[in-house]
């Protein structure tokens, strides 16, 4: 497990095509929100400059690395290294565990520089070093469960589907599970099973949107799906989080027998 | 380490069968694997190597049944395989691909795993190479990264599918004398369309067709088939038919034929001593494949 952690981790960082499109993404998105940024660089609260620039962080990037580790898992069989790997004695979970949390982290380093500057930034120019520790947690608990989420898809859908077909499905899946009004039309979006973490954001870090007036998570009224949305209370963040892992860690088991389909 | 197969089928969904009874046994030391394209000779190894379920039958290396989990880990232990159809991360250099595998396979100690990599690396003659990048290798050199891969742990059995496809002529031979060297205490099965390799490195082989055995003997057991049917002809017509045209050779008064034939395949053809490959092909011929069994 451990060895594949160390090269998944280390192929998909020399990724430079990864490093690329994030730069990119919060290129444009810098340029887009300016004033947005100078606000949050404004922002008296440590807490809520943190908490928006999470949001912000699992709004958009999360498109950007689930596309990138689509290829991750099939890849192994297109490029014919499979029978390499399958004839040795190491354990098909432990390599499949090593692969998924070696690319799922090195997809996350982008993420933690992107964040953390943003971070260092902020400390730097509002004085307030605390703002380091709420992003600390910010990323640990809203930031890395969706990169866990999304990466253990982003590795076995493309087993079922072609790589660039799920990547298409997934942008519209993105935006229509995680933003649209729930009163619009069905979606998980605001639910327990959103990875962009309603829950955890407004009941960790008391985030309500831009305006701070804003509900993310809870039932909603005349909306489908509300058995997904319970009250929302810190209990339920972590059960949010809690749900979210279990939801990556069946959708990974699932994952030998799908390869096992194709390849035997 | 034995191999012993038998009855062996694979289907693959929706086709024929790509196994079809098979029985073989293979005894330690260097052993040939013969037979045209799609006879089964990848699919009897990805079972032998522990990729592949198969339909029916009994597999037992050294004793461990490689169907189940426990016998296929077992197995996997003392494995090298080479597989036919190779590739690599476009994105390691040889050398961490090859530290990469070594781990898989559990040599734990780094620096064991380090001085067995730059080991085989001086083996497989890419040192020079060693630490660019695999993406810019040519297809020969990805094969000798394949090979170092399978040498790597010091396996009791040696798996490889068609290792010199592809290499020069230099590093043919090279590694074919390797396989013979390494063989000793070893078992190593060799599968290739080279038939000199076979006749050079083995004293054993089979020889496969449509799944089932054809051949199973000596080298010079399937050099004998083609005693006495091997010919020399020298025409400027048509090619002689009746046979099969091992090759045709421009000599002066037109080309110079050997052909593998029951009969001789002109009044004025010469006979020849054959070689492994001819025994190979009149394997293949009707009046041989009755008797090819016979011990
Ligand atoms: N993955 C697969 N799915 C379906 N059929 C397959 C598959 N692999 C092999 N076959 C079929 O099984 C038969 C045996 O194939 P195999 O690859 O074992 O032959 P081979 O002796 O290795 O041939 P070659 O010399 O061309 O490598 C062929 O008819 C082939 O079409
Ligand atoms: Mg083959």
């Amino acid at each position: 497990m451990t060895a594949a952690f160390v090269y998944e981790f280390r192929m998909q960082a020399r990724k430079r095509s990864m490093w690329i499109a994030n730069g990119v993404i919060v290129a444009l998105l810098g340029l887009l929100t300016a004033n947005l940024l100078t606000d949050a660089l404004d922002e008296p609260s440590a807490k809520v400059a943190m908490t928006s620039g999470a949001f912000l962080v699992n709004l958009i990037l999360p498109v950007v690395y689930g596309c990138f580790l689509a290829d991750r898992l099939v890849r192994d069989d297109k490029l014919g290294v499979a029978p390499i790997l399958d004839a040795t004695p190491a354990s098909t979970a432990g390599r499949l565990s090593g692969k998924y949390l070696g690319s799922c982290a090195a997809a996350a380093v982008p993420l933690a520089i992107i964040y953390f500057g943003f971070a260092v930034l902020y400390a730097a120019t509002a004085g307030h070093p605390v703002a380091l520790a709420w992003a600390a947690a910010l990323f640990a608990v809203v930031i890395l469960p969706a990169v866990l989420f999304v990466g253990a898809f982003a590795l076995v859908v493309p087993l079922l589907i072609p790589a660039p077909l799920f990547r298409v499905l997934f942008v519209g899946y993105w935006f229509w599970g995680n933003s649209i009004h729930p009163t619009l039309m069905p979606t998980l979006s605001q639910s327990l099973i959103s990875p962009i973490g309603p829950y955890p954001l407004q009941e960790l870090f008391g985030y309500g949107g831009p305006g701070g007036d804003v509900v993310l998570a809870g039932p909603v009224d005349d909306a489908t799906l509300n058995f997904l949305r319970p009250a929302a209370t810190a209990a339920t963040a972590w059960l949010s989080i809690g749900v979210l892992l279990a939801v990556a860690a069946l959708v990974l088991s699932a994952a030998p027998a799908l390869r096992a389909r194709t390849t035997r | 380490m034995r191999i012993e197969i038998s009855g062996l089928v694979k289907t693959y969904k929706g086709k024929g069968r790509a196994l079809d009874g098979l029985d073989l046994l293979v005894p330690t030391g260097m052993f040939g694997l013969l037979g045209a394209n799609g006879a089964g000779k990848t699919t009897l190894m990805r079972i032998l190597a522990g990729l592949l379920r198969p339909t029916g039958g009994e597999v037992r290396i050294g004793g461990y049944d490689v169907t189940g989990r426990a016998g296929r880990q077992a197995v996997q232990r003392v494995l090298g395989y080479l597989p036919q159809d190779l590739g690599v991360y476009p994105d390691l250099s040889a050398r961490e691909f090859l530290d990469y595998v070594g781990l898989l396979k559990g040599i734990d100690d780094r620096a064991t795993r380090r001085r067995r990599v730059g080991e085989l690396l001086e083996v497989v003659a890419l040192t020079g190479d060693a630490d660019r990048r695999l993406r810019g290798y040519s297809g020969g050199m990805r094969r000798r990264v394949g090979i170092a891969q399978a040498l790597l742990a010091d396996p009791r059995l040696l798996i490889v599918d068609e290792p010199t496809a592809g290499l020069d002529p230099e590093e043919r031979i090279r590694f074919r004398t390797l396989l013979s060297q390494l063989a000793g205490e070893r078992t190593v099965l060799l599968s290739t369309h080279i038939v000199d390799d076979v006749a050079q490195t083995c004293r054993e082989l089979a020889v496969l067709a449509k799944g089932r055995l054809v051949f199973r003997g000596t080298v010079d057991d399937l050099t004998r088939r083609a005693d006495r049917r091997v010919w020399s002809v020298v025409t400027a017509g048509p090619a002689p038919t009746g046979g099969t045209v091992v090759s045709a050779l421009p000599v002066e008064g037109g080309l110079r034929y050997r052909v593998v034939a029951s009969v001789p395949p002109a009044p004025d053809a010469e006979p020849l001593a054959p070689t492994l490959e001819d025994g190979y092909l009149a394997l293949a011929q009707p009046g041989a494949a009755e008797d090819a069994m016979r011990p």
